[in-house]
């Protein structure tokens, strides 16, 4: 199979980012801002083109603009579409897919030298690219946003061992297998399990039922 | 790849080949055409449940990965529901992993079709390990573990109303059992943890906090992680109850922080489990008093464990371990600031030196970080003056290239922003308005009026920097920004303020050119306070008609009504005015605005109709504003970002200089 592109070199040789020098609210506002719904919102894959390669929603896209309004998000531990009208199912889609293609709009226009962090509508994109994808996780403000960084980098760890020396047509041809990896990973929203031999061994046991 | 059918595989080479997204989407409708006969053939009958008998497992099974597979890549898909069930309800294994795949990938848990899910769902989560299958038992076993994740993991994924009402008793009894295998409890909780999101206080926290204690016994990391996440939602919904597992929480922590205690496989370039840690300090991040109890065993190890992460935390090698590291060092800064003024002292010095380091590094993710949680730990009782320190540094990122960082240094500078600072953070926030980027622009326009006004010791340099403001960008002030302006100077008739807005807005209004903005607050300023200045050389009545009148043709309606008020002020105060007024009156008389109309009619009307003192009474000087408690800027702040800002904290706490001014209008 013809490899278009590959993550083996980009994982070994990430780029040393040095400090340039070696080192060392009021509370009740911090812990509401707890109690707000913290969680991932999607997880995206996508090439340069914009083409998506992963798309794994765990809440679906707010379809109004009031649900974008900061204050309205903010009651108690409501997820956001707790508060939007009952939306069709294509109207669910097509918001997707418009959000998907500006998020790809925003991850491909920074710089290399910017921060991985985008802060976008009132959630918070954490992105890196890896050879030709882009991958971005979506959380809320309150996330912990270098966590998930290192929880992209995880993912590709694991695709890599998977795969061994994956590459994106990989992806492609196999994408039940990425979403059921994925699921060992990530649900509702979440980190289910962080250990790279659990996830991988389960998987492979679950294949063999089969 | 055992399951993947060489259909399947072609299909999506065809697909890639595609030349143009037109052919794709034909060889895609093509397919979809071809599929909907092959499950509705038309000739032969359909089972009781709509799916086609004829259709061999393997078919079954190409044909609904084709279906989820063009619903990926963006096409609608609308049918096959009833295919996707009877794979669902299938006892074969390798059936029941695509029907469950499709089913959380196709369909909404709104969808009626759920329904008819609900039991084999329930079915398939309740079989145990202990229910035995015919025959060879170890096997039976294992398989139904393997079916109870999937129906967990779909639970998980869609978890529509009806669904809950039906499933969260037989999730719940599952994910306490002793005899559910770690995979099943760890996605038991997590499918917990979706249900009580979408169906808030689902479970009672007094009778289910016992339950989360023995869960947290477990010392399998991965069934910790996933319970951690449940424990830290329902503890944010209902906080009090579970406010006794915090000796649970601390004593895992401890263990990994401390002693390092970790299995090989949870180690993430040599750091335990990081993911879990954060988790951890998110769940503590609850209890703000946690540590004022001195006489709790948990408090000083709590203590001792943030100390410790605060003093190792280092940079490595590996940017993946720095990452890892850093990420907990900043959620444990996090529970500093939750602390707050409970937290002692020097612990709350040390962050802010560490912050302090940050913020000045090249790296950009940590230097935003680094401001971000100063920001936060800024507005703690006692820690301004740590971070004001740092206030040239902070100005520097102010004009970094990248806009994440960006924010966040208007962010701090607006919190750190003081008395004594107020002058020269200000200036150079209007200095960088004029190079910044539309999207930060109203936010900073906003930011700096509302620091002048909280800040001001000279109420002119309020004014002053309003014009400022508008001059630069007065497209981003809007009109709550400038009714404020002639608020404050309504509100101040000591000292020549009243004289100098009046004299300042009578300069900034004179070229030929002005901005809308600044015509609107000098025709009011003018019409209320002019006759402060007019004895002064050149500021006559007549000369402020002029002056306002030359934008007459270029001004909006509202503008022109404001100014139509005016005219009629000075034509009441100087005698040089009215011939000079009358004939505008007149041509405006017929106007299509309506208020324009009236106002004209009136005022003309009004020097006939009433007594020179009735005039005199109606074109007086307005009374003082009422101080609300809550300014109109504030409520704009407020809206734009959130209860949660520390901006909006900040704001709504009145400054020294503001009480001050609200005791000199009391008097």
């Amino acid at each position: 199979k013809t490899e278009l592109s590959s993550f083996h070199t980009c994982i070994l040789h990430q780029p040393r980012n040095q400090y340039a020098a070696k080192i060392k609210a009021t509370p009740s506002h911090e812990s509401d801002r707890i109690k707000s719904i913290i969680m991932i919102r999607f997880f995206l894959l996508q090439n340069r083109q914009g083409k998506t390669r992963l798309s794994k929603w765990y809440v679906p896209p707010p379809t109004n603009t009031s649900n974008n309004n900061p204050s309205s998000s903010s009651n108690g531990s409501q997820i956001p579409y707790q508060n939007a009208s009952y939306t069709t199912t294509n109207q669910t889609e097509a918001e997707k897919v418009r959000i998907e293609s500006e998020v790809h709009r925003l991850v491909t226009s920074r710089d290399k030298k910017y921060t991985n962090f985008i802060e976008y509508n009132n959630y918070k994109l954490i992105y890196r690219r890896y050879a030709g994808l882009f991958f971005t996780i979506a959380v809320d403000v309150a996330d912990n946003e270098l966590s998930y960084l290192e929880s992209i980098h995880l993912f590709v760890e694991l695709l890599d061992s998977y795969f061994a020396n994956v590459c994106e047509l990989d992806i492609v041809f196999n994408f039940n297998k990425v979403y059921s990896i994925l699921d060992e990973y990530m649900l509702a929203g979440e980190i289910e399990e962080t250990s790279k031999r659990e996830i991988l061994d389960r998987v492979k046991f679950l294949e063999k039922l089969e | 790849m055992s399951s993947q059918a060489r259909g399947l595989n072609n299909f999506i080479s065809d697909l890639r080949n595609s030349k143009s997204r037109e052919e794709e989407s034909n060889r895609v409708e093509v397919e979809l055409a071809k599929i909907r006969k092959k499950f509705n053939p038309g000739d032969s009958k359909l089972a009781a449940d709509g799916s086609n008998p004829s259709l061999s497992s393997y078919q079954r099974k190409k044909y609904v990965w084709k279906l989820v597979y063009i619903h990926v890549l963006g096409y609608e898909v609308d049918f096959g529901h009833a295919e996707v069930l009877a794979l669902v309800r299938s006892a074969k294994y390798s059936e029941k992993v695509v029907g469950y795949a499709a089913l959380s990938l196709l369909l909404r848990g709104s969808d009626p079709v759920m329904a008819s899910v609900i039991g084999t769902l329930k079915a398939d989560l309740t079989a145990g390990p202990g229910d035995a299958a015919r025959g060879k038992k170890a096997k039976g076993a294992v398989k139904n573990d393997a079916v109870q994740c999937l129906a967990l993991c779909s639970l998980a994924n869609i978890a529509g109303l009806e669904l809950i009402q039906a499933m969260h008793v037989e999730v719940q009894r599952v994910l306490v059992a002793p005899s559910s295998t770690e995979q099943v409890r760890k996605k038991a909780a997590l499918c917990l943890l979706r249900l009580t999101r979408t169906s808030p206080n689902l479970l009672s926290g007094r009778e289910f906090a016992p339950r989360v204690a023995n869960l947290l016994q477990d010392q399998h990391l991965g069934v910790l992680t996933s319970v951690m996440s449940l424990l830290s939602c329902l503890a944010s919904q209902q906080t009090p109850e579970y406010e006794g597992l915090i000796p649970h929480v601390v004593h895992i922590l401890s263990k990994l922080v401390m002693k390092k205690n970790c299995a090989r496989d949870y180690l993430y370039y040599r750091t335990p489990s990081p993911w879990l840690q954060i988790k951890l300090l998110k769940f503590l991040q609850l209890y703000p008093n946690a540590i004022e109890n001195n006489t709790a065993e948990y408090t000083s190890q709590l203590i001792n464990v943030v100390s410790k992460i605060m003093i190792e935390t280092d940079v490595s090698e590996s940017i993946n371990k720095s990452n890892a590291d850093h990420a907990i060092l900043f959620e444990a800064v996090n529970l500093i600031v939750v602390w707050g003024p409970t937290c002692p002292v020097e612990m709350r010095e040390g962050a802010m030196k560490i912050l302090g380091k940050f913020i000045s590094v090249r790296e950009p993710n940590i230097r935003y970080l680094g401001l971000m949680t100063m920001a936060k730990l800024a507005q703690i009782e006692g820690s301004v003056e740590g971070a004001k320190k740092h206030q040239a540094t902070v100005l520097v990122s102010l004009k970094d290239a990248d806009i994440s960082v960006r924010r966040r240094a208007l962010d701090l500078l607006f919190v750190i922003c003081d008395t004594d600072n107020a002058e020269r953070i200000v200036d150079e926030l209007v200095a960088h308005l004029v190079v910044a980027d539309a999207s930060i622009r109203e936010e900073m326009v906003l930011k700096i009026a509302i620091l002048a006004e909280k800040y001001a010791t000279d109420l002119r340099w309020y004014v002053d920097t309003i014009l400022k403001l508008i001059s630069i960008s007065g497209d981003y002030v809007s009109d709550p920004i400038w009714h404020r302006v002639v608020q404050i100077v309504t509100n101040h008739p000591q000292g020549d303020l009243q004289g100098y807005a009046a004299a300042t807005l009578f300069v900034a209004v004179s070229p030929h050119r002005a901005h809308e903005t600044t015509v609107r607050i000098a025709a009011y300023i003018l019409g209320e306070f002019g006759f402060l200045i007019a004895e002064r050389p050149g500021m006559s009545g007549e000369e402020q008609f002029r002056v306002l009148h030359q934008h007459w043709f270029t001004v909006d309606m509202q503008t022109r009504a404001i100014l139509i008020s005016t005219y009629a002020k000075l034509a009441n105060l100087y005698e040089e005015c009215r011939p000079l007024v009358a004939p505008v009156f007149a041509r405006s008389k017929n106007s299509v605005n309506v208020e324009i109309q009236q106002r004209c009619a009136e005022y003309a009307a009004m020097r006939e109709a009433f007594s020179p003192e009735a005039v005199e009474d109606l074109l007086r000087e307005m009374p003082p504003f009422e101080d609300r408690r809550r300014s109109a800027l504030e409520l704009r702040l407020l809206e734009t970002e959130g209860e949660n800002s520390a901006a909006v904290a900040k704001a709504s706490v009145p400054s020294a200089v503001e009480e001050q001014r609200a005791l000199q209008m009391m008097q």
